[in-house]
């Protein structure tokens, strides 16, 4: 029997690698009955479905490239496209 | 024909500019960095323009250039990874937690329907901030892990994991991090 401390360790670990079979069944008679393992569960899956799409939602307030860096980056796509023309 | 002007390519640092460089930030956490990996993710999307098919956004396209761009740098700079966040991954994450016996000692607060803040902006607000507080080698495992995909492997390699179990353990402890961050900015305040 599993403690509620291995078992998120499990419900990770699932996530990673497929685990045996009976390891499994017990993981998910363990969810049955224990209503905070099960909920930590449902909360790692959603964290990989935000983590799936994350990417789209990057927040820029506050975090924006400096006048320098932009200006220096602008110069050198300038160069590039020149060697291309 | 006004899509096609406004991304076209002496649009783009201004465009998505910001955008990249805060999604570099989050990734490789160094200012200048970021600065170096937006502005060769610009470069390589200007040479490779004729092959962008238009199937995917520009914005999308260009983030994905840059997401080759951070595992490159990653891999060309993995000798100086120092695993200074051993403490971090030890059992102290856990027993916030747990008792001794390793139970439950605290309740999860339920989340309800989370979908329903992935609309929400300030919900990624406060997600990306639980990522940039995370201790580095942990955000860096998580994200090439559930956001690049990279192989359990070469995360170890490229990490300075021993062993898969490692890298397992410290995985299941930055979930466990996240979460706790996430429901104390986020849900509990809904
Ligand atoms: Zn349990």
């Amino acid at each position: 029997m599993y403690k509620c401390k291995e078992i998120i360790e499990l419900t990770s670990q699932n996530m990673e690698t497929s685990l045996p079979w009976y390891t499994r069944m017990e993981m998910k008679a363990h969810y049955l009955m224990c209503k905070t393992c099960n909920r930590y569960a449902q909360q790692l899956q959603f964290m990989n479905k935000a983590l799936g799409v994350f990417e789209g939602h990057v927040p820029t307030e506050n975090c924006q490239l400096s006048d320098d860096a932009k200006q220096r980056i602008a110069k050198k796509m300038c160069q590039v496209k020149e060697t291309a023309e | 024909m006004a899509q096609q002007i406004k991304t076209a390519p002496e649009n783009w640092l201004s465009e998505y500019g910001d955008i990249l460089y805060r999604y570099a930030l989050i990734r490789v956490r160094s200012e200048a960095t970021a600065e170096d990996l937006v502005q060769e993710t610009l470069l390589a999307g200007l040479q490779a323009v004729e092959r962008f098919s238009g199937k995917s956004t520009v914005r999308t396209w260009l983030i994905s250039i840059l997401k080759h761009k951070i595992i490159d740098h990653f891999r060309k700079n993995r000798h100086e990874i120092t695993v200074l966040n051993d403490d971090e991954t030890a059992e102290d994450v856990l027993a916030y937690q747990f008792d001794q016996q390793g139970n439950w000692k605290i309740n999860l607060i339920e989340w309800g329907t989370p979908e329903k803040s992935m609309d929400n902006e300030q919900f990624w607000v406060a997600f990306n901030e639980c990522l940039s507080r995370l201790p580095q080698r942990m955000a860096d495992l998580l994200l090439l892990r559930a956001v690049d995909g990279l192989a359990t492997e070469e995360c170890c390699e490229l990490l300075g994991f021993d062993t898969d179990n490692q890298l397992w353990v410290t995985l299941s402890r930055t979930r466990v991090k996240l979460r706790q961050c996430l429901e104390t900015n986020w849900f509990s305040k809904e």
